[in-house]
């Protein structure tokens, strides 16, 4: 009898352990997720131009809106509100049929009309036109890469109301908004994908990186950003954290064309001084990875090509040669301190090969420390959003705007760096760190945030 | 005037004290000054001193735990195992120089390359060029240092530890701003301040200069540039330096600057108290004393000195103005007794009180005058004698004469009435009228005489002088002109406008009247009479020239003299009559005269004359006489 007792509580405590180890690994419900980020973006509409790019506001949009297509975990091109999208006449015109059943968060139905206007405010040189459930998207140019066009998040589908609130079909639709300063999402009980496991979710904005940081140590945030430099300490504190590949490139643009000869040499020894290895191993602590070239070479497959050594020696032969130095101002983000370092290291560099730079947080410089992140993993977008960053039209050898084979792609990149307007430094990845009761959670290849699947657990890993 | 000489001496001899004493006082004052300022300059600079090396011992206090602290110790061990593992400690120094308050802290291998940098975390991977051996620079003082920071450099008080045990040493640089806080902390006098200069190169550099008292509303009366010179003098030769700020042209707003230089950390790692004079000269202590105490303190001495100058002049002109009256009222005395005594007055006496020499020179003068007196009436009496004398021989002369024929007449009576009674008659009538014409003569004689001793004193009234000139010439323009003597012209001269004077009229007639006849008798082979009038301040002057024979220098003596005459029928009054009547007037008469050439007699005249008020003098001589 005695026997059999205690081998019912064995039996008991053995089911009771099991059954939370199911519970601890199985999606929960509920709850609410509290997000901290540096962005303090003013619009939730996706097709505001004057809100600046951001991980952070891809992470947002895509939370609340969908997109007609969408880039899986493995950066290929999946069907969102879009069934399918059909290419006739050399890609110029394009059909897109619409995933039924769908509702935006006001109530009314996901339709061609609603996405037509949607594109249009968004693209307003395209000719857009419905034709039942269909959306037809006629170009001036053949475009092969429409499809990953239209799964950026800046054409995701938003049903703009009167009093220019957008309504959108995501997981979650807007509870409370502080432009700026804090959103509230709800989960959106009827979204076509099923509902999500998160009740809530709550997203401080404007808090820098230390304070993301305090904020997920004292726990009054579950998921951070992390800077790049942020990504080695952090994994060696052992807390779970998640990196994009790299999907921002941190590059020198110049302000202006090259103005003459010498003025050619001085910027190619400016490039040729740049210690690229010690940025990234020292001062972003092994993140990114080393530019030579504009985009990564996940993305173009090529990048390997372009030298990123520093060559010191002819970095001097080549401000020898040049007979006017000017000094230079070197711009950057005053409110971003890694930005700062790179930039004073640069001056360090630029000063062993016998040029001047001089540090401002001025908006205007001779020379600026940018950050551009790439809006796309399709290269010939990703490209013409580098290059447009810094003034610069892309051409294939064809003379389109875009498409077009690895060759054409290297020779159209080759072409923007031979303008000299910009020095690529290095490609660094979104980086967030969360919380052990958050799971599966996941980071797009763009860099924003996927928490369409992810729910709050025990803290247990 | 001799007061007037006096008052100034008395006034230049106290402007003189006084502006020596207030030079000796000034000189004095500022000797004391810069003596307190030298004094206070050392004290700041021995305060400059302990603050510098207190900071040094704070900084060492603080930098020791850093050097020894798990995670440097532990970069050290790792390092040490495996030297390129330093990417992961670039923020190390800055972490800690948050943890301890410091503003500079480095990371340095012992080659030198910085690992990790609080101020420059970007220049990991760059040597520290400041040593040339930090094991030298381990465990010595606190020293200075310049830190090259972006874009800028800064002045750093800095130690240097070394970090664990490892075979391959790594170093801890830490140091603190050389900045305001630093000097802030001075105590420092209120009329002192305290700043540095940071060197950054050969030449003065505004933006180089800690001011402490910067930011606050009297900095656009403190431009930097200011100190340019004294910055620049130090930077040349490397030595302590005095220099003024002169700010405005307030001269109480300027300031002494004292400037010291600072050296650094000698890469020879001499050791050193942190001022090693073979280091680099890394800054410019600038103590500054302002001169408004001095600037006031020599105003108001100034001013005490202008005032007692002033107040010392005043009582310089009372004094002086007591002392000269005391000193020179006898002298003015005897002045004025000489002047009376020069004008006639020969009685004249000063007071003399006292037994000083002024006394005794006034005894002397009434003494000298009293001779005089008596000099001149024993030449008075002689005088008289011998004009008696004169009188007698000349009545002598003049009656011995007509008396000797009337002795010769009666004679020849009584010899005619003895021995020719028949020629008796006839005698007797030739002898009467000869008789009666010697008795005619004796009364003529006798008549002359009482006419110059009836000389009448003159009735004055306004006589214009040219009218009375111009009678003169019209009466005796005819006789100028008789015939049988060679002509004589009459020339008027005279002034255009002379006041009346007062005179008797008919005299100044006559005396002219005389002096126009003996012209007329000089002048026998005739010539020129001249009448001029003229006028000076105080008198009216008649002259008469002749062209005649002139009168030798004996003649000129003697012309003035009764019965004096050079004439052959002259009864030698004429002149003095002449003489008397000037005389009379208040005047005087003088003559001028050379043989052949012609003589002038001048009269001058009192312009306002007053009866019986003085006596003529007659001065006489010719014109080329000694």
């Amino acid at each position: 009898m005695k026997l059999f007792v205690w081998r019912c509580l064995a039996a008991s405590s053995l089911l009771i352990a099991a059954l939370a180890a199911t519970a601890e690994t199985r999606p929960q419900y509920g709850s609410t997720l509290r997000v901290a980020m540096h962005a303090t973006p003013t619009s939730l509409d996706p097709a505001d131009a004057t809100q600046p790019d951001s991980f952070a506001r891809r992470s947002l949009t895509m939370l609340t809106f969908d997109t007609l297509v969408t880039i899986d975990e493995n950066g290929r091109l999946t069907s969102s509100l879009a069934t399918s999208c059909q290419a006739t006449e050399g890609n110029q015109h394009w059909q897109i049929r619409l995933r039924h059943g769908v509702k935006f968060h006001d109530g009314t139905p996901l339709t061609a009309e609603a996405v037509v206007a949607s594109l249009r405010a968004a693209n307003p040189s395209w000719k857009v036109s419905a034709d039942g459930d269909s959306v037809i998207i006629e170009l001036e140019s053949a475009d092969p890469e429409l499809p990953a066009e239209l799964a950026l998040p800046r054409n995701a589908i938003v049903k703009r109301i009167n009093g220019g609130q957008a309504s959108g079909t995501g997981p979650f639709h807007v509870s409370d908004w502080q432009p700026g300063k804090k959103l509230i999402l709800a989960a959106e009980e009827m979204y076509w994908r099923g509902r999500p496991f998160f009740d809530v979710i709550e997203i401080e904005m404007g808090k820098s990186e230390r304070d993301q940081m305090i904020a997920l140590e004292s726990g009054r945030a579950d998921l951070v950003e992390l800077g790049a430099e942020q990504v080695h300490r952090v994994s060696l504190e052992g807390r779970r954290l998640a990196s994009s590949s790299p999907v921002e490139l941190l590059a020198l643009v110049f302000a202006r064309e090259v103005q003459s000869p010498d003025e050619r040499l001085l910027r190619d020894a400016l490039a040729l001084s740049l210690d690229r290895g010690s940025i990234r191993s020292v001062l972003l602590q092994g993140a990114g990875q080393p530019a030579g070239g504009l985009l990564p070479t996940w993305i173009s497959g090529y990048e390997f090509v372009f030298p990123v050594e520093a060559d010191l020696p002819q970095a001097r032969r080549e401000r020898e040669q040049a007979q006017n130095a000017a000094a230079w101002t070197l711009g950057y983000d005053s409110n971003d301190s890694l930005a700062r370092l790179i930039a004073e290291r640069i001056t360090l560099n630029a000063k062993d090969a016998g040029l001047s730079l001089r540090l401002t947080p001025a908006a205007t410089s001779d020379v600026r420390l940018m950050r551009i992140a790439l809006t796309s993993v399709d290269p010939w977008i990703a490209l013409a959003n580098v290059a447009g960053a810094m003034g610069v039209a892309v051409t294939n050898r064809g003379g389109s705007v875009q498409g077009g084979s690895i060759e054409d792609l290297y020779a159209a990149e080759q072409a923007v760096l031979a303008t000299q307007r910009v020095i690529p430094l290095v490609h660094l990845p979104a980086s967030y760190a969360a919380s052990p009761s958050l799971k599966n959670w996941t980071v797009r290849p763009d860099g924003s945030l996927n928490l369409a699947d992810a729910w709050i657990g025990s803290g247990k890993p | 005037m001799i007061r007037r000489k006096l008052l100034a001496v008395f006034a230049l001899t106290i402007c003189i004290s006084v502006a020596t004493v207030a030079g000796l006082v000034l000189a004095l004052t500022r000797g004391a000054f810069e003596k307190n300022e030298d004094a206070r300059t050392a004290a700041l600079l021995a305060q400059f001193q302990r603050e510098f090396n207190r900071q040094g011992d704070e900084i060492v206090r603080r930098l020791q735990p850093i050097a020894a602290s798990e995670q440097a110790t532990r970069m050290a061990t790792a390092l040490d195992r495996s030297p390129s593992d330093a990417a992961g400690y670039f923020d190390l120094a800055r972490s800690l120089a948050e943890n301890y308050q410091l503003d500079f802290l480095e990371f340095v291998d012992g080659r030198g390359i910085i690992i990790s940098s609080a101020q420059s975390p970007a220049k990991f991977g760059y040597p520290e060029n400041a040593f040339d051996n930090l094991a030298t620079a381990d465990q010595q003082q606190a020293f200075l240092k310049r830190e090259e920071i972006q874009d800028s450099t800064a002045l750093g008080l800095f130690a240097v530890r070394s970090v664990g045990s490892a075979d391959r040493k790594v170093y801890a640089i830490g140091g603190r701003r050389l900045d305001r806080n630093f000097l802030s902390a001075l105590d420092l006098p209120a009329d002192m301040r305290a700043l540095i200069y940071q060197n950054r190169g050969d030449q003065f550099m505004a933006d180089s200069l800690l001011d402490p008292s910067a930011g606050k509303a009297t900095d656009a009366a403190h431009p930097p540039e200011k100190f340019a010179p004294l910055i620049d003098a130090v930077l040349r030769y490397k030595q302590e330096m005095t220099g003024v700020i002169q700010w405005s042209s307030n001269r109480a707003e300027d300031e002494i600057f004292h400037a010291i230089p600072l050296h650094g950390f000698a890469k020879s790692g001499q050791e050193t108290d942190g001022q090693n004079k073979d280091g680099p000269l890394l800054g410019i202590l600038l103590i500054g004393h302002s001169r408004q105490s001095y600037v006031e303190l020599k105003s108001r001495i100034g001013a005490s000195a202008l005032l007692v100058g002033g107040g010392g002049i005043v009582l310089a002109i009372l004094f002086s103005s007591w002392v000269a009256a005391r000193v020179t009222r006898p002298v003015e005395q005897l002045a004025r007794a000489a002047q009376e005594v020069a004008e006639g007055k020969w009685d004249t006496r000063v007071e003399a009180r006292g037994n000083d020499e002024l006394s005794q020179l006034a005894e002397s003068f009434n003494r000298m005058t009293t001779e005089l007196l008596e000099q001149k009436e024993r030449l008075v009496q002689a005088e008289r004698v011998a004009a008696w004398r004169e009188l007698a021989r000349r009545l002598a002369h003049e009656l011995k004469n007509p008396l000797f024929p009337l002795q010769l007449t009666v004679e020849n009576l009584m010899r005619a009435r003895t021995q020719s009674p028949q020629q008796f008659d006839e005698m007797f009538h030739e002898s009467s009228r000869t008789l009666l014409a010697e008795i005619a003569n004796l009364k003529a004689i006798i008549g002359r005489f009482s006419e110059f001793s009836k000389m009448p004193h003159p009735r004055l009234q306004p006589v214009k002088l040219n009218d009375l000139l111009g009678g003169v010439a019209k009466l005796y323009q005819a006789q100028f002109e008789a015939r049988g003597r060679p002509p004589i012209a009459c020339k008027l001269e005279l002034a255009e406008h002379l006041d009346p004077i007062m005179a008797d009229p008919e005299l100044l007639h006559r005396a002219i009247s005389n002096l126009v006849l003996n012209a007329m008798d000089a002048m026998l082979n005739g010539g020129t009479v001249t009448l001029r009038s003229r006028s000076d301040y105080s008198k009216a002057i008649i002259e008469v020239t002749d062209t005649g024979s002139g009168l030798t220098r004996a003649e000129c003596e003697r012309i003035f003299t009764p019965y004096y005459t050079s004439k052959q029928h002259g009864t030698g009054l004429g002149l003095p009559i002449v003489q008397s009547v000037v005389s009379d007037h208040g005047g005087r008469i003088t003559v001028q005269s050379q043989p052949g050439q012609g003589t002038t007699f001048v009269i001058e005249l009192p312009r306002n004359i007053e009866p019986q008020s003085q006596s003529a003098t007659v001065v006489g001589g010719a014109q080329n006489g000694s």
